[in-house]
């Protein structure tokens, strides 16, 4: 293994920049795509002034709930400020939440609690009117129905110790445990469908994982290389057969490749906020080892480099399309389920550390290399 | 000692040659000559155990062909008609990574002082700028690395300049007379045959290369 690993040096120091390139074209790509979407995002969010009057717990709920809306930027100023640049068309709207909003909310008054303005050019004021008329209806409806909990608590128990605000924060207590408002609702006897976040921890390794697929077919090209009927006849003369060779060269690319998924893994932690779970790093181990064997597999069989180049792009167009990564496909994989089974991306974002593809290759690479030994003992 | 007994090759009912039979002592330097097709290429593709014969035996020293495959190649120094080299790499990188890969460990100063024998003194040379005499020094060097006992050389000297041919034989007569090689060599050139060989094998009925090799008072066995 030593000496393969000097000769394979000697290929790397001539191939240093297009190595490095492909090695780390995954982490930069995945972090570049994902900083610069989040940029994009955030400077087409629509931008809302937001005034509080009052420091009270309802309007500082209010001003979370407006904060945490997707597509919405929230400037908290007073409202001389606020409504300057709503003139200047800085921003979209203003919201005032009044002094006496949480008062007027405890005494069921549901008019009159928050003050907007707009201009004429605020194409973004009616729907985000509407969701922040929606929150504090949300605070009106769950007063409305303390006092009314309150109401029967007196007529028919005496002894009862609940106040107002208790009965507010059961409530709210309740809505987050139950996910109130973020229940999916299925057919009976048909499967559930998986939560959005799920799939939103997984698409930065779905990205990972395409990029990942063309940078192992671009690197995995030193097979076609090596294997140039020209020098074929002097592994005949040297310790190695050219299958010892190139087995040898996939465990040493193998290894280099896991250092690098421990770096994108590192990378991805620091930079993106993923999380790391001895589970998640073998689901990447295993997703490596089975594209790396599969590559390689092809690699082998392909004499034209050109047309494995080719390939390798077609290939991952097809996993692109395929795998719901980067489009989703829900429409496909309910007319053929079994695609979610045997899809070797799905089962990876799935986070199936029994990936059934990495067993199928390597059983494959035995039997090309056991293949091997029998028709050398021919001569051949 | 290589001795080569009955020995035919065909492909399917095409035969290329049929049983022949030579001996070859150490330090000697046998030529391979017959017109294009004759099957020289095979024949030597035979002895270095690339192709298995119809029929017949081969042996090295006391190593027969079938059973002691693995070791008679440990033997054999094969130089390629096409060169075999990696274009992309320097004379140095392409002596150390085959040395790497070889059943005989040499020091970098070995494999240099090896390739200034042959005149080969552009060490640090990419391979890719080498004049195609060099490239040929390049490529018989790689397959001497290990110091194989037996050296078949397919046409090696094909489109080299005069100095980089006589550089080669040099190199070979003093392979054979001083380290006791066995040398096979096949070339179409037949004053390059006359001058090095001290006996040629001549396959085929193209009375050509006999009439030459005769005038030439040269030992012919011809198949």
């Amino acid at each position: 293994m030593k000496s393969i690993l000097q000769t394979r040096i000697i290929f790397w120091k001539h191939q240093i920049f297009s190595l490095l390139f492909w090695l780390l074209l995954p982490i930069i790509a995945v972090i570049s795509i994902t900083l610069l979407s989040e940029s994009i995002q955030e400077d087409s969010n629509i931008p809302v002034g937001l005034v509080i009057e009052e420091d009270t717990p309802m309007a500082e709920n209010l001003k979370e709930n407006i904060n945490q809306a997707a597509m919405i930027h929230v400037d908290i100023l007073d409202e001389d400020k606020a409504l300057a640049q709503l003139e200047k068309h800085e921003l979209d709207s203003v919201f005032i939440i009044r002094d006496g909003y949480q008062q007027q909310i405890k005494k069921g008054s549901r008019n009159q609690l928050i003050t907007s303005y707009s201009s004429d050019l605020s194409f973004a004021y009616t729907p985000v009117s509407e969701m922040i008329a929606s929150f504090v209806q949300e605070e009106t409806g769950r007063s409305k129905a303390a006092y009314t909990v309150l109401n029967l608590a007196k007529t028919h128990y005496e002894n009862h110790s609940w106040t107002w605000e208790e009965i507010v924060a059961k409530s709210k207590q309740i809505q987050m445990d139950q996910e109130l408002l973020q229940t999916t609702f299925t057919y009976a006897n048909s499967q559930s469908e998986e939560t959005t976040n799920s799939i939103l921890i997984w698409n930065t390794w779905g990205l990972w994982a395409l990029f990942s697929i063309l940078s192992t077919f671009f690197l995995f090209d030193w097979i076609i290389k090596e294997k140039r009927s020209s020098l074929r006849p002097r592994f005949a003369f040297i310790r190695y057969s050219f299958k010892t060779y190139c087995l040898q060269n996939l465990i040493i690319y193998t290894l280099l490749f896991l250092i690098t998924d421990l770096i994108a893994i590192l990378a991805f932690n620091i930079i993106l906020g993923e999380g790391i779970h001895p589970t998640d790093v073998w689901n990447v181990f295993s997703f490596r080892l089975m594209m790396n064997s599969l590559v390689f597999l092809i690699a082998i069989r392909v004499t034209n480099l050109i047309f494995y180049y080719s390939l390798s792009f077609i290939l991952t167009l097809i996993m692109t399309i395929s795998s719901g990564v980067i489009l989703p496909v829900e429409r496909i994989t309910n007319h053929f389920p079994l695609l979610e089974v045997i899809h070797p991306l799905q089962i990876f974002m799935d986070a199936n550390v029994h990936h059934i593809w990495l067993y199928v290759t390597i059983t494959l690479i035995v039997i090309w290399f056991l293949r091997k030994e029998k028709s050398n003992a021919y001569g051949k | 000692m290589l001795t080569v007994n009955n020995l035919s090759m065909s492909y399917g009912k095409n035969q290329i040659f049929s049983d022949l039979t030579f001996t070859i002592h150490s330090g000697e330097i046998v030529g391979l000559v017959g017109e294009n097709g004759a099957g020289k290429s095979t024949l030597l593709r035979v002895l270095a155990t690339l192709q298995k014969p119809k029929s017949g035996t081969v042996q090295l020293n006391n190593f027969t062909y079938l059973a002691d495959k693995n070791k008679i190649r440990r033997l054999i120094g094969f130089v390629p008609q096409e060169i075999a080299i990696w274009d992309e790499f320097t004379v140095k990188e392409n002596m150390l990574f085959f040395e790497k890969l070889s059943w005989k460990k040499r020091s970098e100063s070995e494999l240099r002082q090896f390739c200034l024998e042959m005149n080969l003194d552009q060490w640090n040379k990419p391979v890719k700028t080498l004049s195609g005499g060099m490239k040929r020094k390049l490529n018989m060097a790689i397959s001497l690395i290990h110091d194989p006992y037996l050296i078949l050389l397919d046409e090696p000297t094909v489109g080299i300049d005069l100095k980089s041919k006589k550089e080669i034989k040099n190199y070979l007569h003093d392979l054979a007379n001083n380290k006791g090689k066995v040398i096979v060599y096949t070339s179409h050139d037949m004053d390059e045959i006359n001058t090095l060989c001290s006996r040629v094998l001549c396959i085929g009925n193209d009375p050509f290369y006999k009439d030459i090799l005769k005038k030439a008072g040269k030992n012919i066995h011809v198949f």
